[in-house]
């Protein structure tokens, strides 16, 4: 038997995988040190997708930067969005109308709803199982056809405004989005039935990328990641923004830090998010939709086609962009990957001195060698569909 | 390993509930749509191509103040304007970069005339960037093209953002009416 093995020359194996590769989630380079099957190191290379985005905002207005935010994380524009106007108004110190904050809890959930379901979707695609991803895309197509119906838009949907939201919703829009809350649970259950006891998925994701809670704290996970190994740490639970101070919900966690876990963990939100779409749905007050900030807002239109006043306002608000009070700040939102932050230096004038965006996929790219190392490469591909990681917000 | 959970595993209990489920589905109808054939229909408010709002007696109502512009997120739009006979302003070239547009409406809120718009076009195909390149003519033939009619007066009422009514509430905002189908 010796012998064998020292005729045959074995050697490390180094090998490229991505950025093309379809189950690196965009353009996620991995070089993997292979011995026979196993991960010997693993190096990520992000910075395929880089537009420059932090630079990008500095040199537009708080207001014109919005759209920015869109293409950060692509599939959960809307929440972004949240998280940038939030971040926004707390510089700017101003709050949005009650209302507006209770459409912007529901908007963010629904875009968890269908960042979530495309994670499910693409996940157990990664390991093998097509009919899960097409049905997860059957009920996306609702959500996106809500917010087409909402805003214009079915991806990047630019929809929340600094001081409240574009436009109010429509009772059509309600009725249907309570329609798909009540019906949403079933098709939980039917994913759940297709992947969650199924044994060829579960010997693919237990036991494989296993983190623990300690370890999780250190590298700077958030979001599903942390709570899959047992952290219950949910930026909306601990430093509520909008409406999520009046919804009741649970933050679901898991226990050994595995895939397996924190597939339980994301599905359990996909329910709580349900939950809390019903309550913002039954709860929504009356009343304003934006802020009365006329320093931070635009002005209405049919008051600027009558009245001068608002037309230089709204000139002024548009070319310089609004008298900002200088200072910094940092505030963090919890979007589907993970907690979301937005950190601004405002020197006073209308655009922010420096812009910078602490994207959860990037710390989460980060873990893979950690997660990966030891392992197999096959279990490379379960461990980079489990971070739930965005190229676009990754390298932003 | 307990009996139930021998049972399961014997029998392949969970595999085959699984596979139920995939059969009942194949007798639910089709979610998909045979795209090029069938359209799918536009929400009204849809964000896609540009045009140029021209007023009653037909002329350009833009009169290049160059705001849409300004705010325009990824600066796309080429305004062009010289001195007119009696000293007015006149728009020389209107340009938009419609590949460079991210149709985030912005041009719309920005402009305090009601002189661009954002129609329900959708598909972009051309054979060169050329083709992509809006010019004034191009953009005031959108008009004629996509809001024809009453469509266009329709648009800045109810797309035009935003409005007084967004910063006081009104009668009949759209409120939960209890559950009408429950299931
Ligand atoms: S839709 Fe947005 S990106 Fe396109 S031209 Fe208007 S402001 Fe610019
Ligand atoms: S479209 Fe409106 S904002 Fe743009 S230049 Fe013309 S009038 Fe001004």
């Amino acid at each position: 038997m010796e012998d064998i093995e020292k005729t045959f020359e074995t050697r490390e194996l180094t090998i490229s995988m991505g950025p093309q590769h379809p189950a690196t989630h965009g353009v996620l380079r991995l070089v993997l040190n292979l011995d026979g099957e196993t991960v010997v190191k693993c190096t990520p290379y992000v910075g395929y997708l880089h537009r420059g985005i932090e630079k990008l905002g500095e040199n537009r207005t708080y207001f014109a930067a919005l759209p920015l935010s869109d293409r950060l994380d692509y599939i959960s524009s809307m929440n972004n969005n949240v998280g940038y106007v939030n971040a926004v108004e707390k510089l700017f110190g101003i709050e949005a109308p009650e209302r507006a904050k209770f459409i912007r809890t529901m908007v963010a959930e629904m875009g968890r709803i269908s960042s979530h379901i495309i994670w499910l979707g693409t996940h157990v695609l990664d390991i093998g199982a097509t009919t899960p991803f097409l049905y997860a895309f059957r009920e996306r197509e609702v959500i996106m056809d809500l917010f087409e119906m909402l805003c214009g838009a079915r991806l990047t949907v630019s929809y929340p405004r600094v001081g409240g939201v574009r436009n109010d919703i429509s009772q059509e829009f309600l009725d249907r989005l309570y329609e798909f809350v009540l019906d949403f649970p079933s098709k939980m259950d039917d994913y759940e039935t297709l992947v969650t006891e199924n044994r060829i998925w579960k010997s693919r994701t237990v036991g494989i990328g296993v983190i623990s809670a300690e370890e999780a704290v250190n590298w700077g996970l958030t979001g599903a990641v942390l709570r899959g190994s047992g952290v219950d740490y949910d930026v909306r639970k601990y430093a509520p923004y909008d409406a999520y101070d009046k919804m009741e919900f649970d933050i679901p966690i898991g226990r050994k830090g595995d895939c397996y876990d924190r597939y339980l963990v994301k599905m359990g939100e996909m329910r709580q998010a349900n939950r809390i779409l019903k309550q913002c749905i039954e709860k929504l007050p009356a009343g304003p939709v934006m802020a009365d900030a006329p320093k931070f807002t635009l002005p209405p239109k049919d008051m600027v086609l009558k009245d001068m006043e608002h037309l230089i306002h709204q000139f002024i608000l548009i070319t310089k962009g609004p008298t900002v009070p200088e200072g910094e700040l940092y505030m963090g939102t919890e979007v589907p990957k993970g907690e979301l932050g937005f950190y601004f230096v405002s020197d006073g004038t209308g655009k922010p001195y420096r812009m910078r965006v602490r994207a959860p996929s990037f710390i989460h790219a980060s873990v893979l060698p950690r997660l990966c190392e030891g392992g197999l490469i096959a279990d490379v591909i379960a461990n980079i569909g489990t971070i739930d990681i965005v190229l676009g917000e990754c390298d932003r | 390993m307990t009996a139930g959970k021998l049972i399961r595993t014997i029998f392949f209990i969970e595999i085959l509930q699984g596979m139920a489920l995939t059969l009942r589905t194949m007798f639910t109808p089709a979610v998909t749509r045979r795209y090029p054939k069938v359209k799918r229909p536009v929400q009204p408010g849809f964000r896609g191509l540009h045009a140029l709002a021209k007023n009653e007696e037909g002329k350009m109502k833009c009169v290049g103040c160059g705001l849409c512009g300004a705010y325009c997120p990824s600066q796309c739009i080429h305004i062009y304007t010289t001195e007119g006979e009696d000293h007015n302003k006149v728009v020389d070239r209107y340009e938009i970069e419609v590949l460079r547009c991210v149709y985030c409406g912005f041009c719309v809120e920005a402009c305090p005339f009601g002189a661009i718009s954002l129609s329900e076009h959708y598909e972009y195909s051309g054979y060169s960037r050329k083709e992509f390149y809006m010019t004034k003519e191009k953009l005031l033939a959108n008009w004629d093209k996509y809001f024809t009619g009453k469509k266009g007066e329709r648009y800045y009422k109810d797309f035009w953002r935003p409005k007084s009514e967004d910063f006081h509430g009104y009668e009949g905002q759209a409120m939960f009416k209890g559950i009408k189908n429950e299931k």
